[in-house]
């Protein structure tokens, strides 16, 4: 039946664990404390080392704390990152979005640094800082830097963090034969800024009965035998997988009503599989291409989400040609999904934005098998913890109501 | 893995159109003026968009060639080469138009697509039976509930337009974007 305006926020009759409140999505102070409580303290994934291939090439990205970074592959061919940043006057040294440079030299006043973050040029250095201040001291602030499995360039600005694995704690072990047997490549690169808070789209990622959305879903996975039998598996700090399924492309008619061909080396060929890691990262495979999504959460309710696709290094013309239809067929800008996960997301931004007078978001489905919710409660288990508030009830409004 | 731009034809360092005035000729592509075979060419990139614009894919589909080739492309400044992230013969687009009124999409939810465009060059082959086309284009998008207008991608239409029994009809059209990030959400309607 209809609810009133005091039933429609009362808060649900479940255990806390089970649903958030929604002013998580929206309040902007609740951002910024998750900007110094989360982003800046986890590891987070920014680019694949086929974006560096050579010597010398940098890439240009952006930290989820909104901080600028340069990934750049030196002579050695080691990868290391550091703030794009300009320790004289701040401006950003790298403008184009990838590049090969020998030497890092701001447009500003021509200071240059090496691919090892020395400062190697001070224009006019002892004139203007005779023995005060020397190359030594304004070297580029490097970030640590790690490559996982699969060949994936991570990055944690908090220098006193915890090792990449431990991080990870597993979560990427099902794709241990993927992303081992050959070296893998980067194919397709694109990014949207959407008007949605980060944990929104996270959400859509991590839950499988969204696939009710999709066409494309509904028909090649959630109709088909097994589907529901899918359990999900946690991990520490936030992280889960799912089993995988055989999946069935032709029983989509966006396909002609053929079954993909051509598999991944190290998995099946039709086996979809992800994993997603607490706070914003998607491996999502479903052969013959991998798909990552990362994200740069700009404010309470916009985010830039960067969508990348993997195929095989080495792969034939044929093969690349076909991995880079099937990945853009549905997860492309003009794909299938992509743009319907984008329109969902959005829209429960427009609805629940009015903040204070929003409702809760409900996490309640326990049926042990692919439309359980233990995936969104184990990822809010682990924001209540790093940002000292309970996610049901972030500003103790309900144990006030509870004092009265 | 990228489809070239249609080279233009030219006759003498001009285009054809300023090489050959108008007069009556007869000409394997069974128009009898150049005017009538300018027209036949602009009317039909013009109705491409019309049609997409009104989500008359079987109309669209009907302006194109047997052989048709539809591409999206667009130059990644991230990985340094050109991508794909369209391409169909008339099979295959068929196959993708019939399926999208079943797809959730903005275009039918909540925005309206409109395409506008300018033709720039058409120019043609020593026998008249193709020409080429560059043309520019905006997309915008208006949402229905208020009537708001966003631009969401500038790009060009290189166009192939076979040119056979008085008729023009669609080759191949590569759109090449310049703006990579489509507004909020992408975009399920090729432009």
């Amino acid at each position: 039946m209809p609810r009133t305006g005091a039933q429609w926020k009362s808060k649900p009759n479940l255990p806390s664990t089970h649903y958030v409140d929604s002013q998580i999505y929206t309040d902007q102070s609740l951002f910024e404390e998750e900007r110094e409580k989360i982003f800046e303290k986890v590891w987070s994934l920014v680019c694949h080392e086929s974006e560096v291939p050579k010597a010398y090439d940098y890439r240009r990205c952006q930290h989820m704390s909104g901080k600028e970074l340069l990934v750049i592959r030196g002579k050695d061919m080691k990868i290391r990152t550091f703030y794009n940043q300009c320790p004289h006057r701040g401006n950003v040294i790298a403008f184009e979005p990838s590049g090969n440079a020998k030497r890092l030299t701001c447009i500003f006043h021509l200071w240059s640094f090496d691919t090892k973050g020395n400062s190697v040029e001070i224009t006019r250095e002892k004139e203007g800082f005779q023995d005060r201040l020397s190359k030594k001291d304004v070297g580029l602030r490097e970030v640590k830097t790690d490559l996982g499995a699969g060949g994936f360039v991570w990055v944690n600005i908090n220098d006193d963090c915890e090792p990449l694995e431990d991080f990870i704690d597993g979560s990427l072990d099902c794709f241990q034969h993927e992303f081992s047997t050959k070296p893998l490549e980067i194919i397709s690169y694109h990014k949207t800024i959407v008007p949605t808070n980060y944990k929104l789209w996270h959400d859509t990622n991590r839950e499988l009965y969204h696939e009710y959305l999709h066409r494309h879903n509904r028909m090649v996975a959630v109709s088909q035998p097994g589907y529901f039998d899918r359990l999900y598996h946690i991990f520490g700090n936030g992280h889960m997988s799912a089993d995988p399924m055989d999946t069935r492309y032709d029983a989509y008619e966006g396909y002609g009503g053929e079954q993909r061909k051509l598999g991944w080396p190290g998995g099946g060929d039709t086996i979809h599989k992800f994993s997603d890691l607490f706070p914003t990262m998607t491996f999502n495979l479903r052969p013959p291409a991998l798909r990552i999504d990362t994200m740069v959460p700009l404010g309470p309710d916009k985010t830039i989400i960067e969508y990348r696709g993997l195929g095989i290094k080495g792969d034939t013309p044929a093969e690349r040609a076909e991995r880079f239809c099937d990945h853009n067929a549905v997860w492309g800008p003009f794909g299938r999904n992509l743009s319907e996960d984008q329109i969902a997301v959005v829209g429960q931004m427009i609805a629940i934005r009015t903040g204070r007078n929003s409702s809760y978001i409900l996490h309640g489905r326990e049926e042990n098998g692919a439309h359980d919710d233990i995936c969104l409660r184990h990822y809010y288990g682990e924001w209540s913890e790093r940002m000292g508030r309970s996610a049901a009830d972030p500003f103790n409004e309900q144990a006030a109501v509870a004092a009265e | 893995m990228v489809t070239t731009k249609n080279p233009p034809k030219k006759v003498s360092g001009k285009s054809a159109t300023a090489a050959k005035p108008h007069r009556k000729k007869k000409v394997e592509s069974g128009f009898e003026t150049l005017f009538e075979r300018e027209k036949a060419v602009r009317e039909l990139i013009a109705r491409t968009c019309l049609t997409m614009d009104a989500y008359d894919f079987n109309g669209y589909l009907d302006l194109c060639h047997d052989d048709y080739q539809y591409t999206i492309t667009t130059y990644s400044p991230e990985l340094r080469k050109d991508i794909l992230w369209l391409d169909h013969d008339k099979v295959g687009m068929k196959t993708l138009l019939d399926v999208l009124p079943l797809h959730a999409s903005d275009h039918f939810l909540r925005l309206t697509m409109s395409r506008h465009l300018s033709v720039y060059t058409v120019d043609y082959s020593d026998a008249d039976t193709l020409a080429w086309a560059v043309s520019g284009l905006q997309v915008f998008n208006t949402a229905k509930d208020g009537g708001v207008t966003e631009l969401l991608s500038v790009a060009k239409y290189f166009d192939k337009v076979a040119l056979e029994d008085g008729k023009a009809s669609m080759l191949s059209r590569e759109v090449r974007l310049d703006t990579r990030m489509l507004g909020e959400t992408g975009s399920l309607i090729p432009f």
